[in-house]
């Protein structure tokens, strides 16, 4: 049976959920428990990755360079690795400094139509000896030949496996078997799937990918990530050993790890509240729940609506400035229907004493 | 003479030598190289410098490219002679040739397969419109012997793991219709065109399939797996294979591309394609060991490095009975020994 390689991606994924404050502590109580239980990869850093901390996206509680020293310090058997999108992260400033202190898995990730971008920087990984995956985000916003078009630039550039994306959770299994199976008959490199859970689907979906042919998966403790969070790791285990994949990873061990991690710094798991099932049913990236929340308590806007119209507007990752513009209209035009109804409801009382008056 | 331009010189007479007769037509003539700053460009460059300097042969070489100063900084040996004539131009712009060329050796595309990716237009406009104005330009010489056209081995697509080589009448398994394809469709286009030429235009066209090499001027930046296993032991780390290293490939020296590429421009008849490589096959895992027996300590070969497994393996072999055939071509170095001065190279270049 294929070998399934799982990605912890807690540290990273789930600092959307922690608005970035995972910091140092986090990362070597984590980290450690995450290498007793031989976890192949764990990967650490802002939700948006290496680089990408900022007033915008939002700033990290450590530095890039203190969180990825302590990981390192603490992965023996399992593998580092890094979420990096070109533009956020640059070779010389971010890159350069994260292979030097240790990093052993760089995923270059971009929108799934932008491709392109992540060229020079896979080109610098492979180069400097390590492995360099490519990322496709948000790949439900394109048809499975369209995302294997941008898969095939990837594996060009020298990526050794190609990892697609459900950023906004919107995925039903079939779509996911789909673009799977797309990939590995046409690719010459493995695909791998990372899941959101916006519509209860994250381990079905994981399912349903290993079952098209994927060979990498990500997970989370607890589903802990961005949203209504990832697939969580733990049942995607226990649900590979009842299916009789053959796993590498301790589950017990992990089990104690994801307690710990509950324990230490997730105040509360991931749930499908409203707000994340609009978002999934939107096309949403899952990463905006905090914003949207935020800023539509700020502008006394209903969430959902900003959901539905970031939807529309095809938003994607790193255009957070426009949850900002949303609201800001959908506020004005609530603003503007209240001043309708207060002058129709004026008119009307109006028009009312005319009528008593005129009776009389 | 430096080591490392010993080396070359080294290099180009032992693939010379087994050709120097058939090289005769050569002589005192004036060639063209489009993309002559390339790979193939360089060695053929290199080949006119030795068969001037050491068997008198008097060849004017043009080298054609939109960057020569990478050139000026690789091969500064050669830009300062009087035979070897750099010129800046885009071949699918340029308006003239010189007026007494005899042969043409048209190389104008880079194999690199990131480029093709990210700019699937430029790459299909630079070989069609390229190859439609080399051609143009070369039916005006009234002295022209010989088009060569170099095509590549990837018109084939991917070659059945059954089939131990692939020969020039494979008729290929490319799916034209998707951006991947542009190298490969545009390179099919060209010897199409070139064959239209021949038969409309009377010009003298023959086309090689040139499939994979190893040697100096190789850049040890680009993507494939020969490279990768150079850099990763030049730097002193492990050599990753990625996936299990059962990958089949082939390895001809760059010196003996050029040997040959130039001894089908002046033997082949017109119309003629031939395959030009090394047909002996061997998977990337010996070719990893090879790389790795040139160096002490040897360096660790890591087989499946990329944490997962990869799901497949290719190949990618000659069949190049037809070139032995009609020429009595040869190799000077096998993959062990191309390898090894390869290695030489790399080591005194950086000295």
């Amino acid at each position: 049976m294929r070998t399934v390689t799982i990605t912890d991606v807690t540290l990273r994924d789930g600092n959307h959920a922690a608005a970035h404050q995972l910091g140092v502590k986090e990362v070597e109580l984590y980290c450690t428990a995450l290498d007793a239980a031989e976890v192949p990869i764990v990967e650490v850093g802002h939700g948006n990755g290496l680089g990408a901390s900022s007033l915008q996206l939002g700033e990290s509680k450590d530095s890039d360079e203190k969180v990825l020293k302590a990981a390192r310090a603490c992965l023996k058997k399992s593998k580092l690795g890094i979420h990096v999108i070109p533009g956020f992260a640059t070779i010389e400033k971010d890159l350069r400094r994260a292979l030097d202190i240790g990093v052993d898995v760089v995923r270059v990730a971009s929108h799934c139509t932008e491709a392109d971008i992540t060229e020079r920087h896979i080109r610098f990984v492979r180069e400097a000896g390590k492995t360099a995956f490519g990322v496709l985000m948000m790949s439900h916003m394109i048809s499975p030949e369209e995302l294997l078009e941008q898969s095939r630039k990837m594996e060009n550039y020298g990526a050794e496996a190609v990892i697609f994306m459900d950023s906004s959770g919107n995925f039903l299994p079939d779509a996911v078997a789909d673009r799977v199976k797309i990939l590995v008959n046409s690719l010459n490199i493995p695909v791998g799937f990372h899941a959101h859970n916006n519509l209860g689907m994250g381990i079905a979906n994981s399912v349903a990918a290993l079952s098209a042919g994927a060979s990498y998966l990500d997970g989370s403790a607890r589903g802990y990530g961005a949203g209504a969070g990832n697939a969580q790791i733990e049942v995607l285990l226990a649900v590979l050993q009842r299916m009789g994949h053959p796993i590498s990873i301790d589950l017990l061990k992990l089990l104690d790890a994801v307690d710990a991690a509950e324990k230490a710094f997730i105040p509360q798991t991931p749930v499908i509240s409203s707000a994340s099932l609009v978002s999934g049913l939107a096309g949403v990236f899952s990463g905006f729940a905090l914003p949207v929340k935020r800023i539509a308590t700020q502008f006394n806007v209903d969430a959902r609506q900003i959901f539905f119209e970031l939807g529309r507007r095809k938003v994607v990752g790193g255009q957070e400035d426009l949850i900002l513009e949303v609201a800001s209209e959908l506020a004005q035009q609530q603003k503007q229907q209240q001043s309708q109804n207060q002058l129709q409801q004026q008119t009307q009382q109006q028009n009312q004493e005319n009528n008593y008056v005129t009776r009389k | 003479m430096s080591h490392a331009n010993n080396l070359l010189v080294q290099d180009c007479n032992a693939a010379l030598t087994l050709q120097l007769p058939k090289l005769a037509p050569l002589r005192n003539s004036i060639l063209v190289v489009t993309g002559g700053t390339g790979f193939l460009g360089k060695w053929i460059a290199e080949s006119v410098a030795t068969l001037n300097d050491g068997f008198g042969f008097g060849i004017e070489c043009h080298l054609i490219a939109r960057n020569i100063q990478r050139f000026s900084t690789e091969c500064p040996h050669l830009c300062n002679r009087k035979d070897i004539i750099l010129r800046r131009d885009d071949v699918r712009y340029m308006s003239e040739l010189p007026r007494d060329t005899s042969w043409v050796v048209h190389a104008a595309a880079t194999p690199d397969n990131r480029e093709h990716a990210s700019h699937p237009v430029e790459i299909m406009s630079a070989i069609s419109e390229g190859t439609t104005n080399a051609l143009r330009l070369v039916s005006r010489l009234s002295q022209l012997q010989m088009f060569l056209n170099v095509s590549s081995g990837l018109i084939y697509g991917q070659q059945s793991l059954d089939l131990e080589r692939i020969s020039e009448s494979t008729p290929g398994t490319l799916n034209c219709s998707e951006p991947a394809a542009s190298y490969t469709e545009a390179k099919r286009f060209a010897e199409t065109l070139c064959a239209a030429m021949r038969t409309q235009n009377h010009i003298p066209v023959t086309t090689v399939r040139p499939f994979a090499f190893v040697g100096p001027y190789q850049s040890l930046e680009t993507p494939w797996a020969i490279n990768n296993f150079l850099r990763d032991s030049l730097k002193g780390n492990p050599i990753r294979v990625l996936g299990n290293g059962k990958t089949v490939r082939s390895y001809m020296h760059g010196a003996d591309f050029a040997s040959w590429v130039l001894t089908i421009l002046t033997n082949a008849k017109s119309g003629r394609i031939y395959n030009v490589g090394n047909s002996e096959p061997m998977c990337i895992e010996n070719a990893a060991r090879m790389v790795a027996n040139c160096f002490a300590p040897m360096p660790e070969i890591v087989i499946g490095s990329s944490v997962n497994t990869y799901p497949h393996v290719s190949r990618f072999v000659p069949d190049v009975t037809a070139a032995q055939n009609d020429f009595g071509l040869s190799l000077a170095y096998d993959t062990q020994r191309a390898i090894e001065r390869t290695v030489a190279w790399h080591r005194a270049i950086s000295q």
